[in-house]
């Protein structure tokens, strides 16, 4: 029972998964976060 | 615990972005000294012309050191009394020169009220009871309007002021 349920686990830390689209994706999101935090902290410092 | 290579990308960019948002939010709060406006300081709603800065001949623009202005003001449904001019009439616009550094200080009278310099960083809540204060150094040139951004009853939108910064 044990050893089936490692098995199963087994693909997730496989290290040859492709995770190409989800950097992408979280570093867009990431840079749109803070693009839009340091254009407010700038409207915030210039009034 | 087997990390995969992208994974420890974004782990450390998350943890850097946050990291460095804390020491900015050091740096205002400690450094350029930002502080919600209302110091838990009180006063009685229902007198409070029993305050040095809210006696009715104190309401209003001030100057009180070369380029350091103070405003008092008392909002109340639907008003903000920044005092009277010379002619006996209520101050609706007040002028301060660029570069000034200018203390509001408002208090309410009777329900929860907004004070925003629309276009500024002036925009704070007034609460009955409390007395917000909020320093600034007027930096740009222009009018701007006062309004209520706190609904307060049925003649809200009538609650308005100008202050305009010339050169
Ligand atoms: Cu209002």
């Amino acid at each position: 029972m044990a050893k089936s349920t490692k098995q199963q686990l087994e693909p997730q830390h496989n290290p040859s998964i492709n995770l190409k689209g989800t950097l992408i994706a979280v570093m867009l999101l990431g840079v749109f976060i803070l693009a839009t935090w340091f254009g407010c902290y700038y409207l915030f410092l210039s009034r | 615990m087997h990390l995969h290579k992208f994974e420890k990308v974004w782990l450390i960019f998350g943890m850097g972005s946050l990291a460095l948002f804390l020491v900015i939010l050091g740096f205002a709060a400690f450094w350029k000294g930002t502080h919600p406006q209302s110091h838990i300081e009180t006063i009685d709603p229902e007198n409070v012309e029993a305050h040095d800065s809210f006696k009715p001949e104190n309401l209003g623009l001030r100057e009180v050191a070369d380029g350091k202005y103070i405003v008092n003001i008392v909002a109340s449904a639907f008003n903000y009394d920044f005092g009277m001019d010379a002619d006996g009439k209520p101050v609706k616009k007040i002028r301060v020169p660029k570069g000034s550094t200018v203390l509001f200080q408002i208090t309410s009278k009777d329900v929860v009220h907004g004070f925003q310099v629309a276009g500024t960083n002036v925009n704070m809540m007034v609460e009955p009871g409390h007395v917000s204060r909020l320093e600034t150094e007027m930096k740009n040139v222009g009018e701007f309007t006062v309004v209520c951004n706190e609904y307060c009853g049925i003649a809200h939108h009538q609650m308005f002021a100008t202050v305009e910064v010339y050169e």
